[in-house]
C-alpha cells in the first residue's frame, strides 16, 4: 500500500506498454481492440467495465509500432490497493488481451492478481516531472455528481 | 455450498459470544531457541491437556460456556516458535511487517503513532495475544490462573487489558455497538439479518473462494497450518469522551441542531442504534423499528438517500460499509470485516466529566486479507474521501486521523451543506498487532513442528 499524501492530485497516470508476442500476435491485438471497440457501448466490456470501476476519467488503447500496445488511462487513488476491484472489473478484458502479450503473467489474472500486479508495475512507464490536472481534487465520482446536479 | 468443519474454525472469526467481561493477555515466548515449553502450551490449547481450557471453536454450544479462549500470533511470534523459514515466507508482507511498522497506512500517527503505544504492544510486541471472554469477572479471573499455570513455563506475559460491556451494549461515545457484521454463507447466521449480499466463506477464512471473483486468498504454510485460519488487527483504541461530548455542545449552539441529532448525523445511526436511513428525525419512529431489523437498510434504490440527505455520506458507518452507494473501484460490499469489540475504562458520567480515566474499546477485526480489509477500510474509506462523491479528503469523523481542530463534517440537505468543522482525533490508537488467527490444526501444526524432525518439516 503505498501513501498518497493529501495535497497531491486524486488522479494518477497509467501508461502501460507492453510488447506482443509475435507479429501473428499482434495482428491479433489490433483485431481483438478493434473489435472491442468497434461494439456498441453498452456491449463493449472495457466501457462496461470503467463505467462500474468508475475510478477512471480516460483510458485509450495506442498501438505503438513495431509492436507494442500501449493503455493510456488517467485514473484516481492508489492503484496497488484498488488492485482486486480493478481485476474484479477488467480482468476478462486483460485476459483476452494478454494471450497475446510476452512476458505476460500467469492466466486468468483473477486467479493470480499479485502476479497481474506486479507485470503492471513493471511496465507502467514513469512521468517525466510533474503530472499535471486542471482539477487535482475531483475524482470521477466528483465530476459525475457534479454534473448529475447542474442537468 | 462449501463444507467447513466448525470444530476447526476460531469461535471468535464466525461468531460474537455475546459476553460482558473479557480480557487480552500479551506472551512472548521466554527464550529464543527454547520453543519447546512454548509449544507445549499451545498443545494444551489445541485441546491436548484436560486441565488447560481448550481454544473455543465455532462449534456449536449445547451448553453456552463460562469462558471462551481463542489465540493470535503475530509474525515474530512464528519465528520465536521456529516455524521454517520457507514456511515464513508464504505469509503477506503486510503481516510480516506487523501493525507498527504499517501504522502510517492506517492513520497511526502522531497521538496514534507506535512510539506513544502502551509498552507491551510497542517494540517487538506480543508472540501470542491470547482473548478470553467471560460470563462473569470470577469465570474470566478463574480461566486466567488455569492458563496461567500452563503458559508459565515456556512464556512471558508482557501486558494485559481488561475490557467490559457498558450497561445498553453501548461504546464509550453512547452508541449501540456491534449491530452491523456481514452474514457469512455456508456458517450458521449470527448477527442481525439483512437483505444484503451474503459474504463467501473466503472473505473470512484462508483456503476458501473469495470475494473477488475467481480468487481464493493465498493459503501461506501447508494447509494444515494456513486452511481455516483468518487475519486479524488488534486495536486498542482509547477514546476522548470528553472531546467528543464538547465537540458535540460547541457544534450544538453553532447550528442550532441538537446534540443528539449531530451525533446521530456523525454516526450514522442514532445512539440507540436506529438508523438515520430509516428513521432521519427522531430515535424513536412510530410505528417502532423492530430489533432485528436495525440493520436490514440500504441507502439506494428504494431506499432513495443517494445524497445523503438523511445519512450523511461520510458520516461513521456509511463509510465502514457503503452497502449499495456506488464507491470507486465498485467494491462497496467486498472489503468488509468482521468486527470484536468490547469497551475498556468505567462509564462515563457527565456529571463527573474530565474524570482522567482512560476509556475506550478493545477490538480485533478479522478478515481472510488484513490489506484488503481492514488496511483498506482505514486507509481509503476511514481516512480519506475519493472513494465516494462530495467527500473531498475528509475523514471519518469519530475514527479519523484528523490532527487537532483540521477535519471537517458535511451534512447535506437541499439547501446546501451544513459544514461542521473544528474536528480533533476523537479515536486515539494505544497499541495495536497484526495476528494470525489458526485453526485447531494449525495450533496443533505449531505445537508439534520440531517435536519429530528438530525444527523444520
Amino acid at each position: 500500500m503505498s501513501e498518497q499524501p493529501q495535497n497531491q492530485p486524486v488522479q494518477n497516470p497509467l501508461t502501460l506498454v507492453m510488447k506482443a508476442k509475435s507479429p501473428q500476435d499482434y495482428t491479433m491485438l489490433r483485431q481483438t481492440i478493434e473489435h472491442l471497440q468497434s461494439l456498441p457501448p453498452e456491449q463493449n466490456p472495457i466501457i462496461v467495465a470503467l463505467d462500474k470501476l468508475a475510478s477512471v476519467h480516460f483510458a485509450r488503447f495506442v498501438f505503438l509500432d513495431p509492436d507494442q500496445l500501449a493503455v493510456i488511462t488517467t485514473y484516481d487513488g492508489d492503484f496497488v490497493d484498488y488492485i482486486n476491484d480493478f481485476t474484479n472489473e477488467l480482468g476478462e478484458v486483460f485476459d483476452r488481451l494478454l494471450a497475446h502479450v510476452a512476458d505476460a503473467p500467469p492466466l486468468p489474472v483473477q486467479t493470480y492478481r499479485e502476479e497481474f500486479l506486479e507485470f503492471i508495475r513493471a511496465r507502467d512507464l514513469p512521468c517525466v516531472g510533474t503530472f499535471y490536472s486542471a482539477y487535482p481534487t475531483c475524482t470521477v465520482l466528483d465530476i459525475l455528481d457534479g454534473a448529475a446536479v447542474s442537468h | 455450498m462449501v463444507a467447513v468443519e466448525l470444530a476447526e474454525v476460531q469461535g471468535l472469526t464466525l461468531a460474537g459470544y455475546a459476553m460482558p467481561v473479557a480480557r487480552y493477555v500479551g506472551l512472548a515466548v521466554r527464550e529464543a531457541g527454547e520453543a519447546g515449553a512454548a509449544r507445549g502450551f499451545l498443545a494444551a490449547l489445541a485441546g491436548g491437556d484436560p486441565a488447560v481450557p481448550a481454544v473455543t471453536t465455532a462449534a456449536p454450544w449445547t451448553v453456552k460456556p463460562d469462558c471462551c479462549v481463542n489465540l493470535g500470533i503475530t509474525f515474530p511470534g512464528l519465528a520465536a516458535l521456529q516455524v521454517p523459514p520457507q514456511v515464513l515466507a508464504g505469509f503477506p508482507a503486510e503481516y510480516a511487517e506487523g501493525a507498527a511498522a504499517r501504522a502510517t497506512q492506517v492513520g497511526d500517527t502522531g497521538a496514534s503513532a507506535p512510539d506513544h503505544w502502551l509498552p507491551w504492544l510497542a517494540g517487538p510486541g506480543p508472540h501470542l495475544l491470547l482473548s478470553l471472554f467471560a460470563q462473569s469477572p470470577e469465570a474470566l479471573d478463574s480461566t486466567t490462573r488455569k492458563l496461567e499455570q500452563a503458559w508459565l513455563p515456556g512464556w512471558t506475559e508482557l501486558g494485559r487489558r481488561d475490557g467490559n460491556a457498558l450497561p445498553g451494549n453501548v461504546a464509550h461515545f453512547g452508541y449501540r455497538d456491534g449491530l452491523s457484521q456481514p452474514t457469512i454463507e455456508d456458517v450458521p447466521p449470527t448477527g442481525l439479518p439483512d437483505h444484503l449480499p451474503r459474504a463467501p466463506l473466503g472473505e473470512f477464512l484462508l483456503g476458501y473462494p473469495s470475494q473477488h471473483a475467481g480468487y481464493t486468498f493465498p493459503v501461506p504454510g501447508p494447509p494444515q497450518l494456513g486452511t481455516n485460519g483468518s487475519f486479524a488487527a488488534f486495536r486498542v483504541l482509547a477514546q476522548d469522551v470528553d472531546g467528543f461530548a464538547e465537540f458535540l455542545t460547541r457544534q450544538a449552539a453553532r447550528t442550532g441542531l441538537s446534540d443528539e441529532l449531530i451525533a446521530a448525523k456523525l454516526c450514522g445511526r442514532w445512539r440507540n442504534g436506529t438508523p438515520l436511513v430509516l428513521s432521519p428525525d427522531t430515535d424513536t419512529p412510530d410505528p417502532p423499528i423492530p430489533p432485528d431489523a436495525l440493520n436490514d437498510f440500504d441507502y439506494v434504490g428504494d431506499y432513495g438517500d443517494e445524497r445523503g440527505y438523511r445519512c450523511p455520506i461520510g458520516s461513521h458507518i456509511r463509510r465502514m460499509y457503503p452497502r449499495g452507494q456506488r464507491v470507486a473501484g465498485n467494491g462497496a460490499h467486498l472489503h468488509r470485516i468482521v468486527r470484536r469489540g468490547i469497551p475498556y475504562g468505567p462509564p462515563y458520567d457527565p456529571a463527573h466529566p474530565r474524570d482522567g480515566r482512560e476509556r475506550g474499546l478493545l477490538g480485533l477485526f478479522i478478515g481472510v486479507s488484513l490489506r484488503d480489509q481492514f488496511e483498506f477500510l482505514m486507509a481509503h474509506w476511514a481516512n480519506d474521501g475519493t472513494f465516494a462523491a462530495g467527500l473531498g479528503r475528509t475523514k471519518d469523523p469519530l475514527l479519523g486521523d484528523h490532527a487537532d481542530g483540521t477535519g471537517s463534517f458535511s451534512i447535506p440537505r437541499p439547501e446546501g451543506p451544513l459544514v461542521l468543522d473544528g474536528f480533533s482525533r476523537f479515536v486515539t490508537t494505544r497499541g495495536g498487532a497484526y495476528l494470525f488467527l489458526p485453526s485447531v490444526s494449525g495450533i496443533r501444526y505449531l505445537a508439534e513442528l520440531a517435536v519429530t524432525t528438530g525444527g523444520v518439516r
